[in-house]
Parts: C-alpha cells; sequence; structure tokens
C-alpha cells in the first residue's frame, strides 16, 4: 500500500524526501545516538508539542488567519489549571486522585475555550483583522498569566497529569499515542465534516463562501475554539512534562508553529494545506532539532539554521514552480506543433 | 448656521480618521493620569517618555512602510537593529571614529540586512512575515553563535555625549539636568522623514499603489523591484539608526534586549490606523501610537501600579482600539451598502 500522495509529484512527496534525506544525514552525521530506539522515544516524547501548536496555527491558517495567542493561551490554560486544582486540593495537590485532576483539565479547557470564543468572535461579528485581534489576546494573555503566577513557577501536579506527559504504554509514550489520536481525529474532521470543509472553502474565498449560504461568522468561531484547543491540549502535555506552569513558557515556538505550517504547505493567505503535509513538516522540525542537538551544536546556531532552512525552502519552491511552469509551456507547444489542425483557436 | 454646519462635517470628518480617535484617547488617558499623579504633565517627565520611546517611534516608521507596501509586517527589524547595535559597539570601541561615522555606518549595515530581506520577498514572491521570520532567526543566532552573547558595559564614550544632548535644558531641584533630548528630535526628524516620502514622493505613492493592489501596480507600470527593495532597506536603515540611539539611551549592550520588542512595534503601527491588508497608514498615525504606549508606560509607573499589570493595560487598550476601528470600518461599510441605486 503506497500512499497517494507518494504516487506522483507533489508538494507533499517533495516533503517525504526531505525527511528520508534528513533521517539519512542524521544518522550519518551520528551514527552511534541518532538512530536509536532511545532517541526515537525521546523524539516521540517531544514531537506532540510541536505538533499541537502547529495544528492549532494550521486552523487558523487555513480559514484565512493566524492565532499568535497560542502560546498565551497554552500557557493561560496550564495556570488555570494550577488554580483549579489549589482551590479542589489546596495544599495537597500533588496527592490528588484523576477525578481532580480530569476537573482540572476540564477548568483548563473551558478556559482556553473562552479565549477562543472571544476572538473568534470578534473576528467573525466585529470583523477585526485575525492578526490584530490575536495579537491583542496574546498581550492580554501575558499579562493575565503574569498577574496571576506574579513571574513565578508553579508546580506540583498530581499523577495523573504527570502520566499524560510521561507515561508509557508499553514502548510509546502516552503523549506521543495521544497525538496519533488527535491527528486522525484530525483527518475524519477535515475531510468529512461540515465545519472541516467549510473551513476550506472559507479561506479560500470568504465572499464566496458567503454567498454559497454558508455561515461564515460561525465557522470562523468554531476554528478558533478550535484553535485554542489544540493550546489547551498542549498545556497539558506541557504540564505533565514540565510539572510545572509559567507565564512564558515555550514563547519561542510561536515562530515554529507558524514556519511548521508554511514547510507543511499551508497557505498563509487561507483555503490549502493537508494534513499529511503538516505531520511530515513536524518530523521534519523535530528530526532537525533533535539531531542537530546530539551533534551538540550552538542552540543559537539552530536558530540560524531554521532560518536558512526556510530560506532553502523558499528557493526551492520557487525554483520547482518555475520548472513545473517551463515543461508545462513546452509541452503545450510541442503539442501545437504535432497537431496543428486539431487546434483551432487556440493558436497564439 | 451654515458655519455650523460646516463645523459639524469637519468633525464628522475628523472622525472618520483613526489619528483622531487615537489623539482623544491620548488626551483622556493623560487628563486622568495627571488629576491622579499631577508629576506626569511636567516638562522633565514628558520629555523623559519622549526620550524612552525614541527608538521604538523610529523602528515604528520604516515598519509602517513595509507593512503599508506588503500588508504583512516585517518581524526582522529589532535583529537587524539588535546586531546593528552590537557591531557598532565593538567596532567604535576597537576603532573610535565620531558619532556621524557611526550613524552612517549602523545605516548602511541596516540597509544592506534590509536589503536582503526585499530581494528575497521581491523575487521568490513569498509573504513579507514568512521571508523576515527567516532572516530574523538567522541574523539573531548568528550573532549569538558570533558573541556567545556577551555582554558589552563600557561603549565608547561618544554614545554618552550623543544621547545625553539636550535641548531647552534646565536644571532640576536636585540639581540633575532635564531637557527635549536630541533622541527626540531624531524620531521626530524620522517621521517628519516617513510623512514625506509617503505623501510628496512618487516611491511613496508607488509603496500605496502596490499595497493597495499589487497585480494594478504591476499592470501600471511601477517599478515593483526598486520600491521593494527601497521600502526594505528603509526599515534596514531605520533599524540602524535605532540601534544607534538605543546605544547612545542604555550605554550598554545586552544582545538580547531590542529582540522581542517587534510585536509591540506593530501593534503600535497597526494602532496608529495602518490596515494590515496594506495600503493603507500614516506617518502621524504611527508615532500617536507609539506615544499611546509611552504614556500608558510612563503613566502606570507614576501611578505605582505593579508592572505585572502594564501588559494587561497594554492588551486592553489594544482590544478597544482595533475593535473601535473594525467597528467604525464595519458601520462605514454598511452604510455603503444600502446607497439606493437608480435604474
Amino acid at each position: 500500500m503506497i500512499p497517494a500522495f507518494l504516487k506522483r509529484p507533489s508538494a507533499n512527496r517533495t516533503l517525504a524526501g526531505v525527511l528520508v534525506a534528513i533521517v539519512v544525514l542524521m544518522s550519518a552525521l551520528n551514527p552511534q545516538r541518532f538512530p536509536a530506539i532511545g532517541n526515537l522515544i525521546s523524539m516521540s516524547y517531544q514531537l506532540p508539542i510541536i505538533a499541537f501548536l502547529s495544528l492549532g496555527m494550521m486552523v487558523a491558517m487555513v480559514s484565512g488567519g493566524i492565532n499568535l495567542a497560542i502560546i498565551a493561551t497554552a500557557n493561560f490554560t496550564g495556570i488555570v489549571m494550577a488554580l483549579v486544582l489549589r482551590a479542589v486540593a489546596g495544599d495537597a495537590a500533588e496527592e490528588a486522585g484523576a477525578g481532580v485532576a480530569l476537573l482540572a483539565m476540564g477548568g483548563g479547557l473551558a478556559a482556553a475555550l473562552a479565549v477562543g470564543a472571544v476572538m473568534g468572535w470578534l473576528i467573525a461579528y466585529v470583523e477585526v483583522p485575525a492578526i490584530l485581534t490575536t495579537l491583542a489576546m496574546m498581550t492580554l494573555l501575558n499579562g493575565v498569566n503574569l498577574v496571576i503566577t506574579k513571574g513565578y513557577t508553579l508546580s506540583g501536579f498530581p499523577e495523573f497529569l504527570l502520566g499524560v506527559g510521561n507515561g508509557m504504554l508499553g514502548p510509546v509514550p502516552i503523549p506521543f499515542l495521544i497525538l496519533v489520536a488527535v491527528v486522525a481525529g484530525m483527518a475524519v474532521f477535515l475531510r468529512r465534516t461540515r465545519t472541516g470543509l467549510s473551513l476550506y472553502l472559507l479561506g479560500s474565498n470568504p465572499i464566496a463562501a458567503g454567498y454559497s449560504n454558508l455561515h461564515v461568522r460561525a465557522v470562523l468561531v468554531r476554528t478558533y475554539a478550535l484553535s485554542s484547543t489544540f493550546a489547551a491540549l498542549t498545556a497539558f502535555i506541557m504540564v505533565g512534562q514540565l510539572n510545572s506552569v509559567k507565564a512564558n513558557y515555550a514563547e519561542s515556538y510561536l515562530l515554529v508553529s507558524v514556519l511548521a505550517c508554511f514547510l507543511g504547505g499551508v497557505d498563509p493567505f487561507g483555503g490549502t494545506g493537508t494534513l499529511t503535509g503538516m505531520v511530515l513538516a513536524m518530523v521534519i522540525l523535530q528530526v532537525v532539532s533533535t539531531g542537530v542537538n546530539l551533534l551538540r551544536m550552538d542552540p543559537f546556531f539552530i536558530q540560524a539554521l531554521w532560518g536558512l532552512i526556510i530560506l532553502v525552502l523558499i528557493a526551492a519552491g520557487f525554483l520547482g514552480e518555475r520548472l513545473r511552469e517551463a515543461r508545462r509551456l513546452r509541452t503545450a507547444r510541442l503539442a501545437q506543433q504535432a497537431a496543428p489542425a486539431s487546434t483551432v483557436g487556440t493558436g497564439p | 448656521m451654515r458655519a455650523a454646519e460646516a463645523v459639524g462635517g469637519m468633525l464628522r470628518g475628523l472622525l472618520r480618521h483613526n489619528e483622531t480617535w487615537l489623539a482623544i484617547l491620548i488626551v483622556v488617558l493623560s487628563a486622568a493620569i495627571t488629576i491622579a499623579n499631577p508629576a506626569f504633565l511636567t516638562y522633565e517627565n514628558v520629555a523623559g517618555f519622549l526620550k524612552s520611546c525614541s527608538m521604538v517611534g523610529i523602528m515604528a516608521v520604516g515598519v509602517l512602510i513595509v507593512l503599508i507596501l506588503s500588508g504583512s509586517p516585517d518581524v526582522s527589524f529589532t535583529a537587524i537593529a539588535q546586531v546593528v547595535e552590537y557591531a557598532v559597539a565593538v567596532a567604535t570601541l576597537q576603532w573610535g571614529g565620531n558619532i556621524y561615522l557611526a550613524l552612517a555606518a549602523a545605516a548602511a549595515m541596516g540597509v544592506l540586512m534590509g536589503l536582503v530581506n526585499g530581494a528575497i520577498v521581491h523575487w521568490f514572491r513569498v509573504p513579507t512575515i514568512i521571508v523576515t521570520i527567516a532572516t530574523f532567526n538567522i541574523y539573531f543566532g548568528m550573532l549569538y553563535v558570533i558573541t556567545h552573547g556577551k555582554l558589552i558595559n563600557l561603549v565608547h564614550p561618544m554614545f554618552h555625549d550623543f544621547g545625553n544632548t539636550l535641548l531647552f535644558s534646565r536644571v532640576s531641584s536636585i540639581g540633575a539636568s532635564y531637557g527635549l533630548s536630541l533622541m527626540t528630535l531624531v524620531w521626530l526628524g524620522t517621521v517628519l522623514l516617513g510623512w514625506f516620502i509617503l505623501r510628496k514622493t512618487f516611491l511613496g505613492r508607488s509603496v500605496f499603489a502596490i499595497g493597495g493592489n499589487e497585480v494594478a501596480a504591476e499592470r501600471l507600470g511601477i517599478a515593483m523591484l526598486r520600491t521593494r527593495l527601497f521600502a526594505f532597506g528603509l526599515v534596514g536603515l531605520l533599524s540602524g539608526v535605532a540601534a544607534v540611539v538605543h546605544l547612545s539611551i542604555v550605554q550598554a549592550v545586552v544582545p538580547n534586549i531590542i529582540v522581542g520588542k517587534e510585536l509591540e512595534v506593530i501593534a503600535a503601527v497597526v494602532l496608529g490606523g495602518a490596515s494590515v491588508f496594506g495600503g493603507k497608514g500614516t506617518a502621524l498615525g504611527a508615532a500617536l501610537g507609539v506615544l499611546l504606549f509611552a504614556i500608558l508606560n510612563n503613566g502606570l509607573t507614576l501611578l505605582n501600579v505593579s508592572s505585572y499589570w502594564y501588559n494587561v493595560t497594554i492588551g486592553v487598550v489594544i482590544t478597544v482600539a482595533i475593535t473601535n476601528s473594525a467597528y467604525q470600518a464595519l458601520r462605514h461599510r454598511r452604510a455603503r451598502v444600502h446607497v439606493k441605486v437608480e435604474p
């Protein structure tokens, strides 16, 4: 069984090729430590955080917007969880059972959904541009997070939550299993549900979508609620892995999640972007970051490398497009020369 | 009667401008802060915050022009300023020189880095934000790779002299002199330059044309490459100047102090009425946006509000301001839809 995207030339096939090349390169550079089971497991621990943030960014981008508040929402979710825990269990939060932990997760999710609904409402009904709404929400939430935590790190989460972030089911980390389930859910959502399909219609042409009797505003509100749900998922994993929350964890991931979308072929102006492309892009980013980390490179060099990779991809994409265009023109011209009689009306 | 109508019409016309709303907000805010703490509206305090926001103000003019041009914000300008600041600080310590030379070198470096962005945006046809995220990472990452993030505590004394040049200076009761800083004048000069370019030059009109409708502008025969290189080069130049201004105010280099301010600058520009879709914006608006943030920051300090609340307040103000301007635009559009067309 070969997946459809590998059968003919496509952006995703190129991505798959890039992924294979990077894995081979990293394995060659570091044959002892990169292609090892332990490394595979540690990568599948780290992947979900970047993956959830990227997917949250993706839904906003496909609808033609962007969600700059996604990291702030994730931190806000974590902080609300800590507050709920403290309110319910007091000082005994660490010993709290699964029920209390689930309650905290519910509280966090509700907070994230509220944030998403407010942003969606502003974008859909007041028609504030998404980039501004989410920028404002980011600033506001960063402030709220700082006011609540006073800049301190809140730690001490119950066993159940730590299990969500760190646990293993056999040889597979639980966060990775959650990611797989979520990606499967997203595949169904984007292809088979009304809201999922509307998302693409809306992103490619909001005016046409409105005239096709699509409830554009409702779809937008749901989009940002969904985007915030991904922020909440990130928070669940992050809380579990770090056993703490803070006002400004993971801030550097904001640009990385935009990068993942760009890499995955999501059009920044909306309307296109496949889940396959996103998954490939996320795995590529994770492999590169783990690979260069294992080589003990300067983290700032890695940052510069990110930038360089984007530029190379931009150039490659552009040149690929040019080549395809040239080939198309040549074939068309050849066809015309071969059968001039049959192409009446399509002459120069 | 007619005079009253004319005045009313003028007022309504004024209220359509984002700058008017912003100015009203600034006046109301200043009045409120002054009532709470009379120290706000003193020459010393006003001159103080006008100086401290000059770097952001200078950058905002460049950011505005690129936003109008491409409808997608530049985010690499802080990295450019950071690199330039470090390079200038090191170079002047090594070779000396004077402030004009330092400014020229900083501007040249900035232009070079800006042109890279412009060239990539033009030739590869990619949104500005994507390209500048990439170059941001490259510039900033390489700065740390080369310098290992080392602080520079001692800078050439000429920056001290430049940064502390005062006009209309007075001496306070405790013997410290205060007055309008030269840095503020640099900012005002930049705003004037931005206004002049956008309103009075062909290049400026081309920037609006491309931002308004790229395809139409290209068919009209507007020089796309030249205009893009100009706009991105200008952001670079202003980032370079802003870096020297910052260096002169702070007189030390912390290699990640400017980086991270990009969203604040963009927010100030957008608050000033620039459209995030491009093709719209004014230099005055950008200056007022920066001023509003500076007043908020200063006011909160004077009111003894904990600095934790700063972001919350900024967030609320941005939300209110953008919601208001979006709402005004919405009303405007709705009003237009109801025009009856005669058959």
